[in-house]
């Protein structure tokens, strides 16, 4: 099989405290790990174990600051590719609700699905 | 390296800002107001009726978030510059899926880059005891809008560029 890669975790970036994360993104990226049936892996800014995990991945894939954005979702895959799927949105958290349906809705989630039913 | 651009319109349509209130002010709805903020992308700045500005966002196509430059152009507007410091400037990339089928397939057409947003946030601050917001004046024309810092209780803030008031004219007692 020529293209034979497989999603194998999402991480979600979060704090409890922000309404874009909780429990917004933490619900819809638990939707989008079981559609997908990857396990996913919550990484809270506020620990200090897991903040050092967090930054090393918006660093290396996300979109990264001095005092970056949450959540950040990144979706890894079984050749070693991680690909940074969403930031939530600064306007206000309605419109990071609407881009989760979007990405749940979208051609690409279809196809990344198609690719598991094979 | 793709040199930045203004968006495709069908990315721009699925940004463009929605409704909102403002938050911990004054819980009047936030109008959206298209500045030019020195790039091919587009700006917008989200204020009260008051002129409390909320967030201030910009974004254009590229391969790079374009932090350092707006950084630069809101200085330029900025009384004091010092006001705009890097921290406070925080990016995001929109790839497509996150926008809606339309926007997702028109980009999927579209090899190299993605829509790149920074958005200036500037909480409110404490200063002599008083709270400070920043405020925007309009007056200037989109592309002159002059941010500035000032308390929220008492005179109607002035801009410090032009004098003008800023927000609502009040009536006076008669």
């Amino acid at each position: 099989m020529p293209n034979a890669r497989r999603p194998t975790r999402l991480t979600l970036v979060l704090a409890d405290w922000c309404p874009h994360c909780v429990p917004l993104s933490d619900r819809a990226g638990r939707r989008l790990a079981r559609l997908l049936r990857v396990p996913i892996r919550r990484l809270d800014i506020d620990d200090p174990r897991q903040e050092r995990a967090a930054d090393r991945i918006v660093r290396q894939f996300g979109d990264p600051d001095p005092d970056y954005l949450i959540p950040q979702v990144f979706l890894e895959w079984s050749d070693g590719s991680v690909d940074h799927l969403l930031t939530g949105f600064s306007e206000q958290v309605a419109r990071t609700a609407r881009a989760w349906n979007d990405l749940l809705a979208s051609d690409w989630l279809r196809d990344v699905r198609r690719g598991l039913a094979r | 390296m793709t040199p930045p651009r203004a968006l495709p319109r069908i990315v721009e349509r699925s940004l463009r800002p929605v409704g909102g209130r403002c938050y911990r002010h004054c819980d009047q709805p936030l109008r959206f107001h298209a500045l030019r903020l020195g790039g091919p992308g587009t700006g917008w700045v989200l204020a009260c009726p008051s002129g409390v500005v909320s967030v201030t966002r910009y974004v254009e196509w590229g391969d790079r978030p374009p932090t350092a430059r707006l950084w630069r152009e809101l200085r330029r507007r900025t009384v004091p510059p010092t006001l705009v410091r890097r921290r406070d400037l925080r990016s995001a990339t929109r790839h497509g899926p996150e926008l809606g089928r339309p926007a997702e397939r028109d980009l999927a057409r579209r090899p190299g880059g993605a829509a790149r947003v920074v958005y200036w946030r500037l909480y409110p601050f404490r200063r002599r005891g008083l709270e400070h917001r920043l405020f925007v004046c309009l007056r200037h024309g989109r592309r002159e809008a002059v941010f500035f810092a000032a308390p929220t209780a008492g005179e109607v803030p002035r801009c410090p560029r032009c004098g003008s008031a800023v927000g609502p004219r009040r009536r006076s007692n008669p």
